[in-house]
């Protein structure tokens, strides 16, 4: 394969690289007014262009570069998500970051890097892409939480973020040391060759090591002390953003690494998930009900949340891949969308307000953004017309169909105890007496974006379902 | 050499042995007596466009004088500061001296005449020349004084901060060689321009590099107009203030061997080290040990002439000129070689 | 392009290093195993200092000191490129800002040592966990199935070994290479983005403003006459 072939199949990283680069230098060196919008403007555009690069060699190209970089169905159909939701953390900051001033262009072009470093991960096909890809993505969400800096909440934030963070790369370099050191490659296809032979005792440590690593990235029990607090502090669309689109990125890294690389050792590392799986679900469902801050409170969902999706991995079957990529895109959109309903309580001032308690009588005041609201709860909490039960209904029935019945039934009960708090603001919104009532929400981007979400959620949604198991369906293939 | 050894009935690591502590001693007695030499005509000239006299009373028009100088100092007392880091103190001058000389041995002389030929000779140059911020630094701290401390201070951000673009400087020269070996890098230069020039600064796309090292290579070695390690208007005599007698004295040799390093430096990367300036044949007749000296005394004048005549920088320029000028210029010197390169020599891009 | 092309010419491959010249005619290396054991000795004991040391710019100097004998190391496995890399950016530039920083921060060891104690229980246990890890994993290693011939690739014995490295970085893992490169990238913005803030009231030099200006600019010649000043 020639050089120009191969650069045609990194094509979205490409875009993204040269992109925020040039993005940097227009913010360096420009001095037009507003100039955080105009950047976000470009970033979204080139965010755009990389999703129809998609459609191209980037997309089906298979791998290149020696087989550092897999372009297929697979790493097609996360980086879609990525994009989008990038794209979305994108236009809902301006007008949040605008009340203090701190709307700066580093912001999209920070976010612009951070997919292209989850570009590299759903895209690796060994260790030290997989490292880059990781650290790229983080580095620049270290930066994101903290962004506004006057602010001590999200100061600290970054600050967590980043000591744990750097704990965990630690230990993930550990254990890619051991795997490296005791199969003699960093490449999936060859660690997959060398473990088939038989499961050494150090690379059992090296798999418990890696997978400890990742459980950190995507928050899962017991590696996610730091999700609520980061959330809490980063500002909103920040923490919209953590929650979605990183999240793909390092599900969909673990599913590589798990059934590309450690494919032999799959009993292995099967109990692990499980364990992992069951005490996210669990966590996330308990923690979460004393909570009173909204974004905590959504911080523990997108534990719970992470927990489901495992389930689909700990299957180890195809069928169960498929479900929870599928899982990953209707959550994706879930909390998307919840996020921009957060984003929409200001008070009177403007300030953003994070009580639960301030949500009581939205009913009354918006209508529109109360039934919003509704519909995400009770999505998120799989009540059956809503897509959020699709997903959890596709997990569930793939870890049946492995004979993981035990799994099954404890993560059902679990999540009928989660839906509890999803209940209680919905209780909030609609039975509770009138709070001071929130700014209006005014903004045409974020309306439109929150009516989208929420008609992809509701029982509409359900027309996405065959495009939506087709495609995770070509991209769980992609990997067996 | 070590044939030589051998064939006087010496087994191979005897030979080997002998011939390289020979070589080394052929390198660094004749090279103290070039510093005593050079520091007599670094006054001359500065005198001479100063117009005045310069040394003239110790022996025949003053030649003698770094001799008199030599033996003053050897005959003073060490006089150590009282809260000085007495261990670190000393050991301080000693590094810079011995930084000085180790770059020495990867300098080719001649056709055959070098003493380590290795294969990684100009990153050997690069990280000797890159140790020689200890000996300022350590003697500023040890000195336990504030203006060697100041000194000290400022001595190893300039000289940190002009490694960056004398290493891209660098490496254009080593793209257009093909090697880190500096035999290599010489005999590539062998008719480099129109088939009968040697030397890379003949090439329009290197002379550019060629005066960024010059001026590097002031600043590395902190002479003027970049000496505000040692300004005297306001570090009394900057990281040296504490020193006398022989720990000052190293630091004065130290400081000419690596003026005279990098006068070597300049004329083997950039303008052909050992060879004749044209490649002519008559002109190889006449040893190359005697090329590469008429370059290093040439490039010595330069920078005299330099000291003598360019008033000191402010350190925010000092700064300035580093990161802000040369490492843009270089760094995008290294693509523009790195491009053309791949165009003429390695057949396309891509 | 093709990896083929980009070869150089043989003619410019680089001298063999001297090392080797020094092995072929030695039947003994008694010299390399001098080296070595000097350098290692040195290496672990200036490494021992580094931490042992009360005082911070002893500790900087002596870690400078096992980074220049760990090239020395490096040397000897003869991969002179990197003794000379760790030379040039560790000693030449790492050390040189780290001692920089530590020279001038004023350090209380009381404090530092505080807090030592403190966690030391703690520190101690993680400590131990490793040991006990890695004494575990050297002693259910492989030796047999994982011998260095069989996980590298094989390596030409006349390429010098800045090619080999280059031949890796450029060709293999190009794409993790320039990766590398954007997370510095990344690094660098963070920095900025979290630290820089634009201060008024200052007045910044305008150096090519200051050089440019002459003395026509700045000073005019006048002949006033006796008794009468100078209009300015």
């Amino acid at each position: 394969m020639t050089m120009l072939e191969s650069l045609l199949v990194v094509l979205p990283e490409l875009i993204l690289t040269l992109g925020a680069t040039d993005l940097l230098l227009v913010a360096a060196f420009s001095n037009k007014p507003d100039l955080g919008r105009r950047v976000s403007i470009y970033a979204v555009l080139m965010l755009i262009a990389c999703g129809l690069a998609l459609l191209g060699p980037a997309g089906n190209g298979g791998a290149v570069f020696g087989g550092l970089y897999y372009a297929d169905a697979f790493s097609t159909f996360s980086k879609v998500l990525i994009y989008a939701s990038a794209a979305i953390a994108i236009l809902m900051a301006p007008r949040f970051f605008d009340r203090r001033g701190e709307m700066r262009p580093e912001y999209p072009i920070l976010i612009l890097l951070s997919a292209l470093g989850m570009g590299f991960m759903v895209s690796s096909g060994d260790l030290m892409m997989l490292y880059i890809g990781l650290e790229m993505q983080s580095l620049a969400a270290y930066v994101l939480a903290s962004f506004m800096r006057q602010d001590t909440r999200s100061a600290e934030a970054g600050l967590k973020y980043f000591v744990l963070g750097a704990l965990a790369s630690g230990i993930l370099l550990y254990g890619v040391s051991l795997i490296y050191g005791f199969t003699g490659t960093t490449s999936y296809q060859g660690i997959g060759a060398a473990m088939a032979s038989g499961l050494s005792m150090g690379e059992l440590f090296g798999l418990v090591f890696v997978l400890a690593g990742l459980a950190f990235k995507i928050s899962a029990v017991p590696f996610h002390m730091w999700t609520p607090d980061v959330y809490e502090g980063a500002p909103t669309p920040v923490t919209a953003f953590f929650a979605t689109a990183p999240k793909i990125a390092a599900v969909a890294l673990a599913i590589r690494v798990m059934f590309d690389a450690l494919a032999p050792a799959t009993d292995a590392w099967q109990q692990i998930v499980i364990f992992v799986a069951l005490a996210s679900i669990a966590l996330g469902a308990v923690a979460a009900i004393g909570q009173s801050n909204v974004k905590r409170l959504l911080a523990y969902s997108s534990i719970n949340n992470i927990g489901f999706a495992l389930i689909g991995i700990a299957a180890g079957t195809q069928a169960g891949v498929a479900a929870t990529l599928s899982y990953m895109a209707i959550y994706v959109v879930m909390t998307l969308g919840s996020f921009l309903c957060v984003l929409q309580m200001r008070d009177a001032q403007g300030r953003p307000v994070e009580d639960i308690a301030s949500l009581a009588g939205l009913s009354k005041s918006q209508p529109a953004l109360a039934a919003a609201f509704a519909i995400f709860m009770f999505s998120l909490a799989g009540i059956p017309p809503l897509l959020g039960f699709w997903g959890k209904f596709l997990v569930f029935d793939a870890a049946v169909a492995a004979g993981l019945f035990p799994l099954a039934v404890i993560g059902i009960a679990l999540s009928v105890i989660g839906a509890y708090y999803y209940l209680r603001i919905i209780k909030t919104i609609y039975f509770d007496d009138a709070a001071a009532p929130y700014a209006p929400a005014n903004s045409v981007v974020e309306n439109g974006l929150i009516a989208v979400t929420a008609a992809t959620v509701s029982p509409l949604g359900y027309l996405l379902v065959p495009f939506l198991a087709l495609t995770a369906g070509n991209a769980a293939q992609a990997l067996f | 050499m070590t044939e030589f050894f051998q064939s006087l009935g010496m087994s191979f690591e005897w030979a080997w042995g002998v011939a390289t502590i020979a070589g080394i001693l052929l390198i660094a007695l004749p090279l103290m007596l070039a510093v005593a030499m050079i520091i007599y005509a670094d006054r001359k000239i500065w005198a001479a466009i100063a117009l005045r006299k310069g040394p003239n009373v110790v022996g025949p028009f003053g030649l003698l004088q770094s001799f008199a100088d030599g033996l003053k100092v050897f005959l003073q007392e060490t006089i150590i500061p009282s809260a000085a880091n007495r261990g670190l103190f000393l050991i301080a001058p000693i590094i810079t001296f011995t930084v000085a000389l180790i770059a020495w041995a990867v300098i080719p002389f001649g056709e055959d005449m070098v003493l380590a030929n290795i294969n990684v000779g100009l990153l050997y140059v690069l990280a000797a020349s890159s140790l020689g911020v200890y000996g300022i630094v350590i003697a500023g701290w040890a000195s336990n004084s504030k203006y060697p401390f100041y000194s000290a201070l400022r001595g190893a951000a300039q000289m940190v901060s002009y490694e960056v673009s004398i290493g891209f400087v660098l490496l254009s020269v080593v793209m257009f060689a093909g090697s880190f070996n500096m035999q290599t890098i010489i005999t590539a230069q062998q008719g480099h321009v129109f088939g009968f020039i040697n030397g890379f600064a003949f090439n329009p796309l290197l002379f550019p590099m060629a005066v960024v090292f010059f001026i590097s290579a002031l600043a590395e070695t902190a002479r003027a107009p970049f000496d505000l390690t040692e300004a005297e208007s306001e570090l009394v005599a900057g990281y040296q203030t504490e020193y006398s007698s022989m720990s000052f004295a190293l630091y004065w040799l130290g400081e000419y061997a690596n003026v005279i390093l990098m006068c070597a430096l300049n004329a083997v990367l950039f303008w052909g080290g050992w060879l004749p300036p044209v490649d002519w044949a008559p002109l190889y007749v006449v040893p190359g040990i005697f090329w590469l000296f008429l370059k290093i005394l040439i490039f010595f004048f330069i920078f005299s002439w330099v000291k003598a005549t360019v008033p000191r920088y402010r350190y925010d320029q000092l700064m300035r000129l580093g990161w802000k000028v040369f490492l843009p210029l270089s760094l995008f010197w290294v693509v523009l070689v790195s491009g053309y390169l791949m165009l003429t020599r390695y057949g396309g891009v891509l | 392009m093709g990896a083929r092309n980009r070869r150089e010419p043989c003619r410019r491959c680089a001298l063999p290093l001297s090392r080797s010249r020094f092995l072929q005619g030695s039947q003994d290396n008694v010299i390399q195993a001098f080296a070595f054991y000097l350098f290692a000795t040195i290496v672990i004991a200036s490494g021992a200092l580094t931490i042992v040391s009360r005082n911070p710019v002893h500790s900087v100097l002596w870690l400078i000191l096992a980074f220049f004998n760990a090239a020395g190391l490096m040397l000897l496995i003869g991969a002179e490129f990197i003794a000379m890399l760790l030379v040039i950016v560790y000693v030449g530039a790492v050390a040189v800002l780290f001692l920089f920083v530590v020279m001038m921060l004023d350090i209380d060891f009381a404090e530092l040592r505080a807090g030592f104690t403190r966690y030391l229980p703690f520190g101690l246990l993680i400590a131990v966990v490793l040991l006990c890890e890695m004494i575990f994993a050297v002693g259910v290693w492989n030796f047999a199935d994982i011998g260095p011939d069989t996980r590298m690739g094989t390596i030409d014995p006349d390429m010098p070994n800045i090619e080999a490295i280059g031949r890796a970085l450029y060709d293999r893992y190009l794409l993790v290479f320039e990766g590398a490169g954007i997370v510095l990238l990344v690094a660098m913005v963070g920095a900025i983005v979290l630290t820089h803030r634009e201060r008024g009231g200052v007045r910044p030099q305008n150096i090519s403003k200051q050089i440019k200006r002459r003395p026509e600019d700045a000073t005019r010649n006048t002949q006033p006459e006796v008794g009468k000043g100078v209009e300015l």
